[in-house]
């Protein structure tokens, strides 16, 4: 990790009552499932599938409300001034995705979206997508809990001077308990209560920040004093296009902006549709489903303009950091040195809550995808309930092993965040859509778009600029160079290969109601009798 | 076809209409908008009020646009749920037709 001087924190015992306490409810909460949790595959799972929407909601913001959260949001803030905020933007994809891509997954029952693949395509290239799908998935995840725990060391390091690899094992271990205690149940039930702690105590620490910067009309006097208003404005771009990477262009913004809402039409495109695709089948009805996404999108986004007025706060404190791995922990810094006594010990509970609401989430989804995709549907397709729970529980330890020798190696947060949110996404965004809205993209388009995106993304963001082949490209140019790379194998493969089984098409469609081009398939549904004159299901 | 049609037929409520796109076009400026309009609030911008309160003009429009079509689709898929799970499952065990 990158060495971020230590602080002198003190605890008192008020403090530790705070954590005691707070570590225990939150643990309960989940325990206390276990009967559910046990119950099939599906309530291991899925929760049995009958969540209101205010349930899977506060899990999609809990979830992506993790301890690298407000490194990396407090890292493009501090850098990029409030234009910054347009990199966590990219959580506004829920907005169409609740009223399209979600609606259409709902429908398709697929409890991980790697089953998706299976139902949406056909034959021996449906299969190697599922499997292939279901692995990446199941590393995946491992990489989120090892980042996310590596955050978790970061600030054990910062707070109490333990070595690294403390803060990486501990608290992962005790989410752990309940996750592997009730599954899914646990998760949920978990996360509804760290969502309400952690927002809670983002709010308290975010405005006694502001409070000590000098509230908000101190802040913008204060940017003024140093020559630095133009960081108050969401829209201060530096020309609308350009090829340094350490200017922000409205070349960015418009990419971003795309990105992050159009992406709602299709599925896979951002690394968190994976956790959303759970909380969406774990609703009770396609409503549910719609609302839950929705509202946690939302909620998502207050947070992070809640922050970044926070950390513009810090910015006016300290305007002279200019090492990443000092600026990235800016909140974290105004709330332990500026909170009173008797209250940085709710601040650390809050962050114990970010931390397990992530973490619970990673573990139980890594074990969805190993145990139903993997050894369900390859493994052992007899299986019954009882035994899928074990081996569930069984891949819930796995990955929490893996996580640990992950978390022990990880560098800059920030990086690896812009990277793996956006960059990692770039080729396979359109593909993505494509499999949503078109009936021709076929299973092998698919899975030559995620292995050519997944050499390419390397070789265009690291390998060849290392080695001096590429020039350092600015984030806008990297997506788009991808975007267009990547499309040079798809389309191709595409059309030089057959359509999915029509008759497997028209199952799928009479189910999910895709929107888009499915012409030819809706024509046959309709010849079957399948669908009315008017397009709904008979 | 009115804007905010609140009887829907699980024939209609199942196609994609306008109201889909307008939830959508609503949403987008719901999320947009309070993204900058809470932080210009906080920071007690004037500007920061207008898109707060346009943000919530626009997440209660993108609402009352899709809620009644979403009730009505809900409601109908929800019949036929039990058994579109019956045939998944036999696809993942390899029972279906087309089971690979």
């Amino acid at each position: 990790m990158n060495q971020t001087p230590a602080i002198s924190v003190v605890f008192t015992p008020l403090d530790w009552v705070w954590v005691v306490l707070l570590i225990t409810a939150m643990i309960a909460c989940g325990v206390i499932f276990y009967r559910l949790g046990k119950r099939s595959e599906s309530d291991f799972f899925l929760a049995g599938r009958g969540l209101p929407w205010w349930l899977p909601a506060t899990s999609v913001y809990a979830t992506h409300t993790a301890t690298d959260t407000p490194m990396w949001i407090c890292g493009t803030i501090y850098k990029w001034g409030m234009r910054g905020i347009w990199f966590p933007f990219f959580a506004a994809w829920t907005a169409i995705s609740a009223f399209v891509s979600t609606r259409i997954f709902r429908r398709s029952l697929a409890m991980s979206q790697a089953e998706w693949q299976n139902l949406r395509y056909s034959g021996l290239g449906a299969e190697l997508l599922r499997g292939w799908l279901a692995g990446w998935q199941t590393f995946m995840n491992m990489f989120v809990l090892a980042w996310v725990s590596a955050a978790m060391g970061k600030i054990c390091t910062y707070l109490f001077a333990w070595p690294n690899w403390i803060g990486v094992i501990a608290f992962t271990s005790i989410c752990a308990i309940y996750v592997l205690v009730a599954g899914y149940w646990g998760v949920i039930m978990a996360d509804f209560q760290q969502g309400v702690i952690s927002f809670l105590v983002i709010t308290l620490v975010s405005v006694w920040g502001i409070s000590v910067a000098g509230g908000p009309s101190g802040i913008v006097s204060r940017l003024g004093e140093i020559g630095e208003s133009w960081r108050l404005n969401p829209f201060h771009f530096d020309g609308f296009w350009g090829l340094d990477p350490n200017l922000f262009y409205t070349a960015d913004f418009i990419t971003l902006l795309i990105m992050s809402t159009l992406g709602g039409i299709g599925m896979g495109n951002f690394i968190d549709w994976y956790p959303e695709a759970q909380r969406i089948q774990s609703a009770r009805t396609v409503r549910d489903a719609s609302y839950s996404i929705w509202a946690g999108g939302f909620v998502t986004l207050i947070r992070n303009s809640v922050w970044a007025v926070a950390i513009l706060a810090f910015f006016v404190m300290y305007p002279a950091l200019d090492s990443e791995a000092q600026y990235e922990m800016g909140w974290f810094r105004l709330g332990f040195e500026h909170l009173p006594a008797g209250m940085i010990g709710v601040f650390f509970a809050g962050i114990i809550a970010i931390h397990l609401s992530t973490i619970s989430t990673h573990l139980n989804l890594g074990a969805l995808y190993a145990t139903r995709d993997l050894y369900h549907h390859y493994i052992n397709p007899e299986a019954s309930e009882a035994k899928l729970v074990k081996v569930g529980r069984l891949n819930t330890l796995l990955l929490l092993l893996g996580s640990f020798l992950l978390g022990l190696t990880m560098q800059s947060i920030t990086s690896w965040l812009i990277f793996a949110l956006w960059l990692q996404a770039a080729g396979i965004w359109i593909p993505s859509l494509l499999q949503v809205i078109w009936w021709r993209f076929n299973s092998w388009a698919y899975l030559s778009s995620w292995i050519a995106n997944l050499v390419m993304s390397w070789l265009v963001v690291w390998v060849l600029p290392a080695l001096g082949v590429l020039p350092e490209l600015p984030n806008w140019l990297n997506f788009w160079l991808l975007a267009a790379l990547v499309s040079l194998v798809y389309l191709p493969v595409c059309f030089l290969t057959e359509p999915d089984d029509r008759e497997h098409l028209v199952r799928y469609y009479v189910q999910a109601r895709p929107l888009g081009f499915w012409g030819p398939v809706h024509a046959e549904a309709e010849r079957r009798g399948l669908l009315t004159v008017k397009g709904g299901v008979s | 076809m009115s804007l905010f049609k609140t009887e829907w037929t699980p024939d209609e409520a199942d196609r994609w209409t306008i109201h889909d796109l307008l939830a959508c076009v609503f949403g987008v400026l719901a999320f947009f908008l309070v993204t900058v309009g809470l932080a210009g609030s906080i920071l007690l911008q004037p500007w920061g009020f207008v898109c707060l309160a346009l943000s919530v003009i626009f997440t209660w429009l993108t609402f009352k646009v899709i809620d009644p079509k979403l009730r009505t689709l809900s409601d109908a898929f929800g019949e036929k749920q039990a058994g579109y799970l019956e045939d998944m499952e036999r696809h993942n065990r390899w029972e279906g037709d087309d089971a690979g």
